[in-house]
Formats: C-alpha cells, sequence, structure tokens
C-alpha cells in the first residue's frame, strides 16, 4: 500500500505520460511519411503503454488513481510558449524526456519504493533512454536545416524553462515531493 | 481558391469546427481545448503547406485566426 503523496505522484506522472502519447499521436497523423513520423509513432505507443503501467501499478500497490487537471508539459507551454516548428518540439521534448528521466532515477533510488513501482520505473526509463536517442539524432538530421546553432540555443532556452517549471512544480507541491525528497535523502531540488 | 481560404479551411479540418467558427476575430484560445491543439495545428499546417515557415517569436502575438492566416499569407504557394 502507497500513501497519498506517493499516490499523487504515481498519478502526475500517469497523466503527463498520456498527455505525451496523445500529443506526438496527432502530430504523427499530421505529418508527412519518413523516419521523424516513423519514430514519432514508436514514441506516442511508448508513451501510452507508460500510461497503462502506471494505472496497472497504482493499482496493484493498492492505491487509487487520481484525475490530475494539468499534465507536467503543459506547464512548459506556459512557461517558453509555444514551439512553432518540428525542430523546438523536438527540442522541447528532449529537454522533458531528460527530465522524466531524472525524475524517475530520483524515484528509485528512493528508500522504501514498492517493489511494483520500482520494476515500473526500470522498465520505463528503457523506453525513455531510446526517446533521448531517437529525438537526439532527428535534430542532428535537421542541422542543415535549422543550423546548429539555433539547435543548441532553442535547447539551451528550454533548458532554462525547465529549471523554472521544475522548481515551481517543487514549491506548489512541496508537501508532495518534500516527502519523496526525504525518502530520497534529500535529492529532489 | 485564395490561399487565406485555403489555410482556413484546414485550420477547420485540425480543429474539427465548422468553418464559419474561424472568423478573423475568433480567439485561438477559444477554438482549442489545450494549448497543445495549437501547436499542433501550426505544425500540420506547415507540413500540410510544404514547409517550415515559423519560430517561436513569430508566433509570439497571434492572438486570433485573422492574425495566423496574415502569417500564412505570402508564404502559402498555390
Amino acid at each position: 500500500m502507497i500513501d497519498d503523496s506517493e499516490n499523487w505522484i504515481l498519478s502526475l506522472y500517469r497523466t503527463s505520460e498520456i498527455a505525451g502519447s496523445l500529443f506526438f499521436g496527432r502530430l504523427a497523423k499530421s505529418m508527412k511519411p519518413g523516419p521523424i513520423q516513423r519514430d514519432m509513432t514508436k514514441h506516442f505507443a511508448d508513451e501510452a503503454m507508460h500510461s497503462w503501467y502506471w494505472s496497472s501499478c497504482v493499482q496493484e500497490v493498492g492505491g487509487t488513481l487520481i484525475k490530475i487537471k494539468e499534465a507536467y508539459q503543459e506547464q512548459y507551454l506556459a512557461a517558453v510558449g509555444l514551439p512553432a516548428n518540428l525542430m523546438e518540439v523536438l527540442a522541447i521534448t528532449q529537454v522533458f524526456e531528460k527530465r522524466v528521466i531524472h525524475q524517475y532515477q530520483l524515484h528509485s533510488q528512493s528508500a522504501m519504493v514498492h517493489p511494483a513501482v520500482q520494476k515500473t520505473l526500470a522498465t520505463i526509463m528503457i523506453d525513455e533512454k531510446w526517446h533521448i536517442r531517437w529525438i537526439h539524432d532527428a535534430l542532428k538530421t535537421m542541422e542543415p536545416e535549422y543550423g546548429p546553432d539555433l539547435i543548441q540555443a532553442t535547447l539551451t532556452r528550454y533548458w532554462e524553462a525547465d529549471q523554472l517549471v521544475y522548481e515551481k512544480t517543487i514549491t506548489e507541491h512541496a508537501e508532495r515531493v518534500h516527502y519523496l525528497a526525504a525518502k530520497s535523502g534529500g535529492r529532489m531540488a | 481558391m485564395t490561399n487565406q481560404s485555403r489555410v482556413r479551411e484546414k485550420m477547420a479540418e485540425f480543429l474539427g469546427r465548422p468553418i464559419n467558427d474561424l472568423d478573423n476575430h475568433a480567439l485561438l484560445a477559444d477554438l482549442v481545448v489545450e494549448s497543445f491543439m495549437l501547436v499542433e495545428m501550426v505544425i500540420g499546417l506547415q507540413e500540410e503547406f510544404g514547409g517550415r515557415f515559423f519560430v517561436q517569436d513569430d508566433l509570439k502575438d497571434i492572438k486570433t485566426v485573422g492574425d495566423l492566416l496574415m502569417l500564412f499569407e505570402g508564404l502559402v504557394h498555390t
């Protein structure tokens, strides 16, 4: 059995996975066929599976899924504005995926993580590493079109925004994430 | 069909709304359930019309359907 704070965190993970899946799913539908569309298709399928993993996991550990209104990614858009082209979308996704892996690693290193949660984190992180790799490769293929400097500047801008969004999330949900930070020896922030 | 008519028609398709909802003064924020839909639509339109026209700064002041149509005007080839 997990407590309310962890139940909320797992529900937030689930909501963010659903949001990521729907976003890339709809985007893939409107894109022309090609390597990026192909890999984006796997990406959104993975994210949909991840939301299912979290739903199953919460059930297994005796929790209750909570409907969370706003996915983590939506705060990105509020912080940095709307990405306007595919390169910007992939850049912001690259930053987000690294944040997800960082967060999942922190969670998995926490003390007394339920084995079902631990297993789910490990399973998802394998996919997330592939997400980072395919997006990195896709951004490389865009260098002739956008230029490496613009791509790097875009990534840097989103990194800075990510820091702000993460800090804001920690502040807003201090009680819940403090609990996780305590479990992980204070490494949350 | 004019460039603006073509773009407006595609916008209606993306948003799943009747084209009459998309008059020039309609606020984009009122036409979408969530902001992700705007991103999808803008990128989808660029894919549809054969290019990647915009960067983030271009969208900074875009509030209405008319604003977006003006942005596409001249970039969409007939």
